[in-house]
């Protein structure tokens, strides 16, 4: 009986042991990610809150009700964000001069209150985000410009991925469209700042809204009319079409009537008289030169039945297509050294060398700019603004539209 | 050969013949234990010097029928039990017998390791036995668990009844390398090639004894037992008799971590009857019915790699998780992005900042635990008819038919639903003879493939290509989202949730009605597997030890099988019918005893298979008698395989790939002599390394192993060592290759856009295994054991980058405490058993990771109640509810309390 109380009681400590080796099986192995860190330090609202100087966009963001977005730290952003005194120079602009420069500054943010809609300060303020993070050091200097999505789309029944896009290049200096950057970039935590010294405000209209309604483009858009005859307003191959097409992006180097009018007299003359429009032969042969003057004197030139065999719509659309670049190019990204560019010809001639481009730079601006056709003689000058940054409709360079930028200028660019 | 095999009829004839006559006189009596007073059945009585001899039946009776004049002698002998002799003068006496118990520590006989029975103390290699009473004494609720507890061996469990015992290494959920024979047929599925001891076969109650061969053993038992062979004797009704059942009730998933508490049902029957001298049937039967084990590793993982890696569905878009299936499907979204950069140049560039480098991403998958829920159901039902021919000849026709429902593992995990597999054999068996014909019968019912089926249901309630399907619509909701500066893993799981728009919810109608329609689809438009592959086997031996004792004891066998592979085309290359594959072998064995101290065994064997060429398999044993009960055993022995019916004959597209044959078929089938293959790997690294496609050799191994088995302290101690060392050639292997599709020369984007296949090839490696083990069985006074044992199995020369799939713990141990019978009457018992088993890397066709170290401990108790016949038994496996696994892939397995009753269990 005591063996088995013996054996009893070494059983239960074997049991015990047994018990307290097993008592635990491990979990499977686990493999442990990496800790995504939230991001330290401001987000992007939170700093611009922070500036003094940024008060008035601030304001114009607050009012757009896009402050929880940017505040928002598991997105990430890249701003253009303009000072206190873009701020002010845009609302002296669009009050047309009511609200006076030297204002205090809560005039502006009263006037941004009051007078700004709601859905206008979105518009502005979605135009100056991209959502990605974009530091200088990435902004491409390549030509054409490499276009970034803003956030804003502008119709988003038509495509929901439909994004109005803004231009960032480093070539010439740090440029978001033809607006200078005007300091280092701002690391927030979700994103980045590119301070600017001007609004940049989004477009609102297409090409062919300007070329349609501008007192001083009469001849281009009769002559984009007649390239375009026969050809419904839908097709692709519709010149019309495209400057009315929200994914076009394009630059149209606008001849001015004169400028029009010279090219077409000149070619009336040579016509009628196999000579060269010069002050000499135009003495000589008066006749000519007042009936080429006359045919010229209008754009209907291009409707005249007189002329339809020489200024067919396959002719037109020849010299229409020179005058267009299929990208986008501000004059601040025209080279400063003579650089040429292809055009919408080179689709139908792809060995063209296109137009050459050049600029002159002052500070910060373009003080001067050329295009210069294969067949001209001599450059065509772009009508550069006469102050900085007019917009639409009443600037004459780096009018930007929906679907491309619009420069006037002197010549009829001949591509032969 | 014809007229050798006339002579050899009618040598077999006159065996059977030459000793037809009866009996004249009729004894009878009746056992019983002298310590408990217990009637004790099966007990074998003959007569002394006669071959004349019958077993006691379930009440402990015997009537014996003999030739001798009297007085006879009879000697009363049954395992656990001192031999017995009664001197019977008078038949009309009743003769009354009590059997003395006494020490059985290696007494027992075994038959597998030389094929003629001798004491496993004498055994030449190492041999493993368990006996129907370390089944009714063991904790586990399923007898086929008993042999985790074995010395050395190893068991992967891929769910409740669907485990995989192995020896010395190459675990895995289908061991092709470990053979199974219940009564003598090779268990193994012909089609699916996994063996099906667990769920087809023997019940509780019938199982008469295991044997466990571990190492090589292809000598004796043919292709396949490279890693040994487990050998299922089921009980002669001749000589166990009586009805027997054992109902067992029990509780599963008692924490409720993986589902909610449920029951586990186990009922096991079998009746046997002795209906005369001549005839004896028995029928029995089995029903396991629970709520299985489930897969629950949601950790992700590379597929084609197989490694684990950090990452959830919410973290990972390319998020694949082991027990989650539909996820296996992977596109890049940069197609999709760069279609819409071409619609909208505007968003050109900033699309190419985005797709810079692959953006893949997987679908939404299932969990494991969502789509099957699995309910295991296993139903067995066997029989067999046995007549003697003669005293010395029994004829047997015999049966087991099972079907179930459990979870495979393999290259997926495989729901086993329906499945159905019957083994009918005819069967001579006399005291110098044996000759069996048999056949397996294989329809896999409605069992499919988890990730085919998920992944097809995937497309079918949103495919994935097309400008309205799933990757579409997830690109594009990830364009948007990324488009309002959403992060990449916001964006990715927005995009999901667009993408998910319309996913089936668990159990809906929607869900049930298309899953279900589409499991029942053969790959790969759905999952399923149309398998009825079948084989039919005819073997015999000859043990000419009458004729040849005076110089050796020679046994001499021969076999022939034929694979009938029929898939429909759905698994195997069998479009145009079954293929047949035909594999034939003969041995001869001689033992010869030198100086009494001595005895040399020497095998050889010949296979031949139609698709490879044929193998020749030597075995040399030396078993050294040191003292009594003291033998030292040296063998050196070889094994092979040949490549499995799938390995030669599979032809499945899983959609991302095509796994393949090796046989010769498929080069043509695929042009690949004119079209050729590359190895993928190396072409992605840009080196164009061409895949030949050679024939596929068998794969072998050659092993040495000594080991010493002695009884010491007088008599009390069982001491079993055992150390062995093995080189593996010829390593069978999978490989990833790819295919131009047009034909033209190959390239690196071919990596992604060619033809997959995985390919069968041999390895040129040569690997070497080693190990050890140690067993001690320890008799304790008043009838307690105690028992220990631990091995020890290691790979080495393993070249880098090599799978070998080893799958085995460097070090495991078992321990058990029990008593069969203590306390007044002797009617209480118990068995603590406790195993430990070393963490280790796991390699497998699914996936590959580190197992930690698992423990258990299983418990029983239980109470006789000796006038019934009948035994309570409370017991519980994994007492402690620790959740183990040990694959990769694998249920994880919990607790299981249990309460039973049996009746006239032996």
């Amino acid at each position: 009986m005591i063996s088995i109380h013996k054996f009893k009681s070494r059983g239960l400590y074997f049991i015990a042991a047994i018990i307290i080796l097993s008592a635990c099986n491990k979990e499977v192995e686990q493999f442990t990610e990496p800790v995504t860190v939230a991001p330290a330090g401001l987000a992007l609202g939170e700093t611009i809150a922070a500036n003094t100087n940024n008060t008035l966009f601030y304001n114009l963001v607050t009012r757009a009700g896009l402050l929880p977005a940017i505040n928002n730290k598991a997105t990430t952003f890249t701003m253009y964000v303009p000072d206190n005194n873009a701020m002010k120079l845009f609302i002296n602009a669009i009050s047309g001069g009511l609200v006076p420069l030297a204002s205090p500054d809560a005039v502006f943010s009263g006037f941004i209150s009051a007078n700004i809609p709601v859905p206008t300060a979105a518009t502005i303020v979605s135009y100056n985000i991209i959502p990605q993070a974009l530091p200088s050091a990435s902004v491409p200097a390549s030509f054409p410009n490499f276009q970034y999505p803003t956030i804003f789309n502008p119709a988003p029944t038509l495509s929901a991925f439909l994004r109005l896009t803004i231009f960032p290049t480093s070539r010439n200096g740090a440029w978001v469209n033809n607006i200078p950057i005007s300091g280092a970039d701002i690391i927030t935590a979700n994103g980045i700042i590119h301070p600017t010294a001007f609004l940049v405000t989004p477009p609102q209209r297409f090409l062919w809204d300007r070329i349609n309604t501008d007192a001083g483009l009469t001849y281009l858009k009769a002559a984009l009319i007649r390239a375009d005859s026969g050809v419904a307003p839908t097709s692709p191959v519709s010149l019309i079409g495209a400057l009315n097409n929200i994914g076009a992006n394009l630059t149209v180097f606008a001849p001015t009537d004169a400028a029009f009018q010279l090219t077409l007299t000149g070619a009336i003359f040579q016509g009628l008289t196999g000579l060269t429009l010069t002050p000499a032969n135009a003495m000589a042969q008066p006749i000519a030169l007042g009936i080429a003057t006359g045919l010229a004197s209008t754009p209907a030139v291009f409707t005249n039945p007189v002329l339809y065999s020489v200024l067919t719509a396959q002719t037109v659309k020849g010299i229409i297509v020179y005058h267009i670049l299929g990208s986008r190019a501000f004059t601040n990204n025209f080279s400063t050294t003579p650089a040429s560019s292809p055009t919408l010809l080179n689709s139908a001639v792809p060995v063209h060398p296109g137009v050459t481009l050049q600029a002159t730079f002052g500070v910060p601006f373009v003080t001067s700019a050329t295009v210069k056709g294969l067949g001209n003689a001599t450059a065509s000058n772009i009508i550069i603004n006469p102050a900085p940054l007019i917009p639409d409709p009443s600037g004459s360079s780096d009018q930007h539209y929906l679907n491309g930028v619009l420069h006037k200028i002197d010549q009829v660019l001949l591509p032969f | 050969m014809l007229i050798s095999l006339r002579y050899f009829a009618a040598f077999i004839m006159a065996n059977i013949v030459s000793i037809a006559t009866f009996a004249q006189i009729t004894i009878s009596g009746n056992v019983t234990n002298s310590t408990s007073n217990e009637a004790v059945s099966a007990v074998s009585i003959t007569v002394k010097g006669s071959g004349t001899g019958t077993f006691t039946d379930d009440k402990g009776n015997f009537k014996l029928n003999s030739t001798k004049s009297l007085p006879v002698t009879l000697l009363i002998s049954s395992v656990g039990f001192s031999l017995q002799e009664v001197q019977v003068t008078n038949p009309a006496d009743f003769v009354r017998v009590n059997l003395i118990p006494s020490n059985i520590l290696g007494q027992e006989i075994v038959i597998s390791a030389t094929r003629v029975p001798e004491r496993i103390l004498e055994s030449p290699v190492s041999i493993e036995r368990v006996s129907a009473a370390n089944i009714r004494n063991a904790p586990s609720a399923n007898f086929y668990d008993i042999v985790t507890t074995l010395k050395g061996v190893d068991v992967t469990t891929s769910s409740l009844t669907f485990k995989t015992p192995t020896t010395r290494g190459f675990g895995g959920s289908g061991n092709v390398r470990f053979n199974q024979l219940v009564d003598g047929m090779d268990n193994q599925a012909p089609g699916l090639n996994f063996s099906v001891g667990a769920i087809i076969g023997l019940n509780e109650v019938d199982i008469d004894n295991i044997e466990l061969l571990s190492g090589a053993s292809s000598a004796l038992y043919g292709p396949g037992g490279m890693n040994g062979t487990m050998l299922m004797s089921s009980k002669n009704p001749f000589k166990f008799q009586g009805l027997s059942f054992v109902i067992k009730e029990g509780i599963m998933h008692t924490d409720e971590s993986e589902r909610s508490l449920s029951p586990y049902h186990n009922w096991s029957l079998r009746w046997g009857k002795k209906v005369s001298e001549r005839f004896a049937f028995k029928i029995t039967s089995e029903l396991i019915q629970a709520k299985d084990w489930i897969g629950t590793d949601y950790r992700d993982y590379n597929r084609s790699s197989g490694v684990l890696k950090a990452g959830t569905r919410t973290t990972d878009p390319n998020y694949d998780g082991v027990n989650v299936f539909g996820d296996e499907t992977t596109a890049d979204i940069r197609q999709v992005l760069n279609g819409i950069a071409g619609q909208a140049p505007f968003l050109a560039p900033f699309i190419s900042t985005l797709t810079t480098k692959p953006i893949n991403v997987s679908r939404t998958g299932y969990t494991e635990q969502e789509i099957i829920d699995p309910n295991t159901i296993n139903f067995k039902l066997g029989g067999s008819l046995h007549y003697k021919l003669s005293p010395n000849t029994e004829a047997v026709i015999a049966g087991y038919w099972g079907t179930g429902n459990t979870i495979y593992t393999g290259a997926s995990r495989y729901s086993i639903k329906d499945f159905k597999m019957g083994q009918y054999k005819f069967e001579l068996t006399n005291k110098n003879w044996m000759f069996r014909a048999y056949t397996t019968q294989e329809n896999a019912g409605q069992s499919y493939n988890l990730s085919a089926t998920t992944q097809n249901f995937n497309e079918g309630w949103k495919p994935s290509p097309g400008n309205t399907g799933w990757y579409s619509q997830y690109g594009q909701a990830y364009l948007s989202s990324k488009l309002t500066g959403m992060s990449d893993m916001d964006a990715h799981n927005a995009a999901r949730a667009v993408a998910d728009i319309g996913r089936p919810k668990i159990g809906s109608p929607e869900f049930n009605g298309l899953y279900n329609s589409i499991r029942k689809l053969p790959v790969p438009a759905g999952g399923a597997l149309l398998d009825k592959s079948d084989l039919y086997s005819v073997e015999g031996n000859y043990n000419l030890s009458s004729v040849t004792h005076s110089f050796a004891d020679i046994l001499i066998g021969a076999n022939y099988r034929r694979y009938s592979l029929n898939s429909q085309g759905t698994l195997f290359a069998d479009y145009n019918g079954p293929i047949s594959i035909n594999e034939f072998g003969a041995y001869i064995q001689a033992a010869r005893e030198l100086t009494g101290y001595l005895k040399l065994t020497a095998s050889a064997r010949y296979d031949k298979n139609e698709n490879f060429e044929g193998r020749f398999t030597p075995r040399i044993t030396a078993v050294f008698k040191v003292a009594e009960n003291n033998n030292l055993r040296l063998s050196y022995q070889t094994a092979y395989r040949f490549p499995s019916t799938q390995m030669q004959w599979i032809n499945l597209d899983l959609n991302s790939y095509k796994l393949i044959g090796g046989n010769k078929f498929f080069e043509q089938f695929y042009h690949f002599n004119t079209n050729p293959v590359y190895d993928r790997d190396l072409l992605s690294k840009g080196s164009k390394s061409q895949q030949t496609f050679n024939q596929l050799r068998p794969e072998a191994i050659s092993s040495f192993e000594g080991g010493y088995k002695a009884l010491l302290i007088k008599s009390k101690l069982l001491l079993d060592l055992y150390g062995y060392y093995g080189q593996y050639t010829d390593f069978l292997g999978r490989k990833t290759v790819v295919q131009s599709k047009t034909g033209a020369p190959i390239t690196v984007a071919d990596t992604a856009q060619g033809q997959v296949y995985s390919v069968p090839i041999n390895s040129t490696a040569k690997v070497n295994t080693y190990g050890f083990g140690i067993g001690l069985d320890y008799s304790l006074p008043r009838n307690f054991t105690i028992s220990f044992n631990a091995a020890s199995d290691n790979l080495t020369n393993v070249p880098a980058n090599f799978i070998t799939s080893f799958n085995s713990p460097k070090y495991k141990l078992n321990a058990s405490f029990g008593n069969t019978g203590f306390g007044k009457g002797k009617q209480l018992g118990f068995n603590v058993v406790y195993r430990w088993q070393d963490g280790f890397y796991f390699q497998g066709d699914l996936a590959n990771g580190n197992i930690p170290t698992v423990q258990t401990l299983d418990a029983q108790f239980s109470y006789k109640l000796p006038k019934t016949k009948s035994i309570v038994k409370f017991g519980a496996t994994n007492l402690l509810n620790q959740y183990y696994y040990n694959a990769v892939g694998n249920s994880f397995v919990g607790g299981l309390y249990y309460v039973s009753f049996g009746y006239n269990i032996y």
